[in-house]
């Protein structure tokens, strides 16, 4: 065994226990201890994926003493190392983009208590994508709500508590109905680790015995994680938790926890049930029909929002209702585009939140729309990164949501009867996504005094904000990455997939 | 499907009925104090029917006390961890749910999630 | 050689943006310090002129780098791969050769009369940032090789011209710009879903004269593919201003600067046709939808567009909103030529394409040195102006009389080959129906744009000279009150003006229209080497 082939578990234990180590340093040196680990973790993903794609295999790594049907794993491939990578880019973006609103928004004495959370929440990343045991998966569920909870109530006022309250709930709902679905597996098969699972799901499938109940646990985890992760009609804690809580949570809470469920539900799709059997039971098709409504409904939801930080926070639900939606198609190449779009949509949502919270720095605060007039004179970093994070939800190409939406076209065509319902929802969401961002981007660079507004006169260069500027540029940069070389990512997430299952 | 393979496995029937009655009441008691009532009857029906898949009749607790006997003699122990392990999950959960409706409280004075929202709106925050 | 390809496209772009980012800058210090400061006033005229002369050097260099990539023999260059099979490729053939050429003459030459206007307009350095960045988004569609990067550039060339129809600020001119997008989008999108079934079912999305569908594997999915055409047809002709999605023009112009509406019309809604071209004659291949219900459709729906474009501006009072609505009318017309999928109507469209380019660019030019110079956006109020800007009027008799298609100008030729395009073809009654209505929307043109000179130089009333006096004060409260003035500079126009209202345009602004009222009468005198070179075209991908 080679020293890399460690590195995914010392990786969740290193994020695991920089938590408890944030607790007892003051909030500077915690922020410090954060970042540094997040980079490290993120060099010895890189490690790990660069060993994975030279073995281009997968390799299981046996925890404790006991062997396979027993024993606890971590099971690492290509998709799971390059998921961790990318994962840990987009956190580091993160946290050092909503720095200073961490700063101002949180009391001094509870700083570093939100780097304990981050520390939890990465851990429970890496393990929800490394894992290969389903109860553990599920106490890492566990673990990355509590975390994220955490992450909105940071920041106390009424709004993020009531919002923290009603996430708590949706996700506890979503976490029984997992735990209820993963006994009913148990029960059907004996087993808690996937790769036995599927065998004895293989079995039960050929011999025709307990269908229905199979279909039940099916149910249950789909829907249970569906809740999670927000897809409609679960959604409703959405707009509070992302357009109140501290700017970092809400970039990390949109762009990385939903996407540790949804992979979540690929590792169940690939690895636990089967994709054919996933297939042939209906749940892809009521997985499709609320991707579908989640995607128009999310948009118009979006329109009719005039706080900034609410109207991306919609744009969220219609962008998982897109992933969903690939996952409805039922085809590999549907869950290649899904996949796309987790990156796509990580890489865009939270360039969006911070670019739109430089934008309302420059609006006395203002989340309304009409304060933002000119803002993009104002800030212009952050101007420019909300155009091309616009750019790129709306479609256009050059940036990444081009490529996802032609690879979910390209998709739909392959299937049976849903190539007609899937590119109507595609092009009405687009225009939908359109209207919304587009007058946002208008809006922000329409001159003030020409449209006989008064707003806030305070400027922001990209001389005072060093490193949001430099955040935003990498941000912007990684999109234009995704969507202009998207060849050699889509090769390596489809490699990863065949090799996933 | 019939009426006897229900009550030939009531105990499995009675964890669903009260899986059912703490889902329901998570999702629509606007009660935070009941909600999280309701979260745990929730997650004790899961323990119930977890207990049960690895309850064998007549066999005896996997606690070796004078010397490991056949495999006969135990239940299976792997439910009985799960179970404890969501036990400690849920404690904590249910913690963290009563430390917010204590926040919740002190600011707002009621327990109902839909008063407060709508004492949030007027503040207009 | 090919990396040639790409510096007439960079170079205006990186340029463009350059000026944009110095612009945020300078637009900034002047909104916060007011500017009514004399000394700011005098550095900023200096600055005008450096903005000038970068801009005019940016813009000659990159045209002329530009033309002679495009004539300097067939060319390609693969930039990079989007994605697996759909590389970003360039490729030189004689329509991208054509269009490139009439879109660098007309914006060099609208660039120059846009120094003189925009010192009405105000924020000139955003202005001539995106004027640069739309002139090299251009020339990359024309020299678009499939129909991916040819998409990629439409909508690149949409998102950079919108800045210019919002150049104002106003609350009228953000709804335009919205409906301009929201259409331009729309469309897109139908475009898009057709390239996405013509990758499915060509060979390759290289465009190829004639058209590359494999009709084996074509076989069975006829009817989709016709629908994708159709989606096509009617997202493209968005920008061509073809009903249904044809609102956006009337709407989007009077509020534009005249330049950008000029550019607009003439140019822009230009791209629409190519990308036309691009997909029925260089991808799907005319014979393909000959005879089926997508060209009886699309022929409905140019004739449709003519006449209704023609009537509409019939109606219209507000100058630039007429000439908005013919337009719409006349590129119909060349959509028209094209439908009729037969050489003689297909050498008349393009040749259409060129004259219609240069004829409404001189046209809308005229506009706009009646608001800037005038404070006149109402057709009435242009009473007797032909006394006081004789020459200006000139132009626009001339291009008026082109665009009418009186001999020996312009646009007799191109409609002479396109009626007789439509006779030849046999396509039914429509045969007879296309040139009818083609000559009646001919009657209509002369219906709405003589009466303007005829007025202009024989005013009704004796008391011209009061008149306009008049008409320059009752302007401020007409500019206000009518709709095309929500725009607030003709406003200001208006109340700077009124006492030089009769003055003659500046030459500034008066050659370029001259210049191109000059184009649209001497192409009509000889036209032969044109003809040749469309004719070269029409043969080979009919």
């Amino acid at each position: 065994m080679e020293l890399v082939q460690n590195f995914p578990f010392l990786t969740i234990i290193l994020a695991l226990f920089s938590g408890p180590l944030c607790s007892i340093l003051k909030s500077k040196a915690a922020k410090w201890v954060n970042t540094i680990v997040i980079a490290l973790i993120l060099v010895m993903s890189v490690a790990v994926l660069i060993f994975t794609i030279q073995t281009g295999e997968a390799y299981v790594y046996q925890m404790g003493h006991f062997s396979a049907p027993w024993g606890n794993e971590i099971r690492v491939g290509i998709l799971e190392a390059f998921m961790a990578v990318f994962f840990c880019v987009v956190m580091l973006l993160c946290m050092l983009g909503g720095r200073r609103e961490l700063a101002e928004e949180v009391e001094e004495t509870k700083q570093n208590l939100y780097y304990v959370m981050v520390g939890l929440l990465l851990s429970s990343l890496l393990a929800l994508i490394y894992t290969n045991d389903l109860f553990t998966a599920y106490v890492f569920v566990e673990i990355n709500t509590i975390s994220a909870c955490g992450l909105i109530m940071i920041r106390q006022n009424g709004r993020a508590i009531e919002a923290a309250t009603r996430y708590m709930i949706m996700s506890l709902l979503g976490s029984g109905l997992l735990l209820m679905g993963i006994c009913y597996l148990y029960d059907l098969t004996g087993h808690l680790l996937m790769s036995n699972i599927k065998e004895q799901v293989a079995l039960l499938q050929q011999s025709g015995e307990y269908h229905i109940p199979l279909l039940i646990a099916i149910t249950l985890m789909s829907v249970g994680l569906a809740i999670k992760s927000a897809l409609f009609p679960f959604h409703s804690w959405v707009p509070d938790a992302y357009g109140y809580s501290t700017l970092s949570s809400a970039a990390i809470l949109s762009s990385l926890v939903s996407k540790g469920y949804i992979f979540l539900v690929i590792k169940i799709f690939y690895r636990v049930i089967g994709f054919d059997v996933i297939r042939e039971s209906k749940v892809i098709n009521v997985l499709f029909v609320f991707g579908v409504l989640g995607m128009i409904f999310g948009s118009v939801n979006a329109i009719r929002e005039s706080n900034i930080r609410r109207m991306i926070a919609w744009s969220s639900v219609a962008q998982i209702g897109y992933i969903y939606m690939g996952f409805g198609l039922g085809t590999t190449a549907g869950m290649i585009a899904s996949l796309f779009h987790i990156l796509s949509h990580a890489a865009t949502k939270s360039m969006l939140f911070i670019s739109a919270s430089g934008l309302t720095d420059v609006s006395s605060h203002d989340t309304d729309f009409f304060g933002l007039t000119g803002s993009g004179y104002r800030n212009k970093i952050a101007g420019v990164a909300f155009t091309a994070g616009s750019l790129s939800m709306v479609g256009i190409p050059l940036f990444s949501g081009f490529i996802s939406k032609v690879l979910f076209a390209s998709a739909a065509y392959d299937t049976s009867g849903k190539l007609i319902p899937a590119m109507i929802a595609l092009a009405l969401s687009t225009l939908l996504n359109a209207i919304y961002f587009m007058k946002t981007v208008i809006r922000i660079y329409t001159p003030p005094h020409r449209a006989g507004i008064e707003t806030d006169t305070r400027t922001i260069t990209v001389r005072e904000q060093p490193q949001k500027t430099v955040v935003l540029v990498l941000f912007i940069a990684l999109n234009l990455v995704l969507g202009l070389g998207s060849q050699p990512i889509v090769n390596l997430l489809t490699k990863g997939l065949e090799m996933f299952g | 499907m019939n009426i006897s393979n229900l009550i030939n496995n009531y105990e499995e029937a009675v964890a669903m009925l009260l899986f059912v009655i703490g889902f329901s009441n998570l999702l629509l008691q606007p009660n935070l104090i009941k909600k999280i009532i309701g979260m745990n009857i929730m997650d004790t029906a899961i323990y119930l029917f977890l207990a049960l898949k690895g309850y064998i009749e007549g066999h005896k607790a996997p606690i070796v006390v004078d010397g490991v006997q056949s495999v006969d003699a135990y239940v299976n122990p792997i439910p009985s961890g799960l179970v404890l392990t969501g036990i400690v999950v849920s404690v904590s959960v249910s913690a963290l749910m009563l430390s917010l409706t204590i926040r919740l409280y002190r600011r707002y004075h009621t327990l109902n999630l839909d008063e407060i929202s709508t004492q949030l709106k007027k503040e207009g925050l | 050689m090919g990396i040639w390809i790409l510096i007439p496209i960079f170079l205006p772009v990186v340029a463009g943006v350059l000026l944009l980012l110095s612009s945020a800058k300078a637009d900034h210090s002047s909104d916060s310090e007011g500017a009514a400061v004399p000394e700011k006033t005098a550095k900023s005229a200096e600055g005008l002129v450096r903005l000038h002369c970068i801009t005019a050097v940016v813009l000659v260099v990159s045209a002329v780098l530009a033309l002679l990539a495009a004539w300097s023999g067939d060319n390609s260059y693969t930039w990079f791969e989007l994605m697996e099979g759909i590389p970003i490729y360039f490729q030189i053939d004689d329509v991208g050769r054509l269009f490139v050429t009439v879109f660098s003459i007309a914006w060099v030459l609208v660039c120059f009369y846009s120094f003189t206007y925009m010192k009405h307009e105000g924020k000139e350095q955003r202005f001539f940032g995106f004027y640069l960045i739309v002139y090299g988004v251009l020339v990359a569609l024309c020299f678009s090789g499939n129909l991916v990067t040819l998409y990629l550039f439409y909508e690149l060339m949409t998102l950079t011209s919108m800045p210019m129809v919002l150049h104002s600020g106003t609350r009228e001119s953000i709804m335009a710009a919205l409906k301009y997008l929201f259409y331009s989008m729309c469309g897109a999108y139908l475009g898009l879903f057709a390239i996405f079934f013509l990758y499915r079912y060509c060979d390759t999305l290289t465009f190829t004269a004639g058209g590359t569908l494999n009709l084996a594997l074509a076989e069975g999915h006829t009817g989709i593919l016709l629908a994708a055409v159709m989606a096509a047809l009617i997202g493209f002709g968005a920008k061509a201003g073809m009903f249904p999605l044809h609102a956006w023009l009337p709407t989007a112009h009077p509020v534009a600067p005249a330049p950008a509406s000029a550019v607009l019309s003439g140019i822009i809604a230009k791209a629409g046709v190519l990308a036309i071209i691009r997909v029925v004659f260089y991808t799907v291949g005319a014979d393909f939808i000959r005879g089926t219900w997508v060209q009886t459709a699309w022929m409905s729906l140019a004739l449709l567009t003519v006449f209704m474009g023609s009537m509409l501006a019939f109606r219209e009072k507000v100058f630039k909103k007429r000439l908005a609505y013919s337009t719409v009318s006349q590129v119909s017309y060349i959509l028209f030529g094209l439908s009729v999928l037969s050489p003689t109507a297909m050498e008349g469209a393009l040749l259409h394409v060129v004259f219609h380019a240069f004829i409404k660019c001189a046209l809308f030019l005229t506009a706009g040195i009646f608001i800037c110079c005038a404070g006149l956006s109402n057709v009435d109020q242009l009473e007797g102006i032909g006394k006081k800007m004789p020459k200006t009027l000139w132009c626009f008799t001339f291009a008026s009389l082109a665009l009418i298609g009186i001999p020996p100008t312009s646009g007799f030729i191109s409609k002479w080959y396109l009626a007789q395009g439509a006779l030849e073809a046999e396509v039914g009654a429509y045969s007879w129906a296309g040139p009818a209505v083609l000559l009646l929307s001919a009657l209509l043109t002369a219906g709405y744009l003589l009466p303007i000179v005829t007025n202009g130089f024989f005013p009704k009333k004796k008391e011209q000279g009061e008149n306009v006096q008049k008409e320059g004060a009752s302007a401020h409260g007409a500019a206000i009150t009518a709709h095309a003035a929500g725009n607030a500079s003709a406003a200001q126009a208006a109340d700077g003006s009124s006492a030089a209202a009769a003055a003659e345009a500046p030459l500034g602004m008066l050659i370029p229209l001259a210049v191109f009222a000059a184009l649209a009468v001497l192409l009509g005198v000889f036209p032969n080497p044109l003809i040749r070179f469309v004719s070269k075209i029409a043969a080979a991908v009919l």
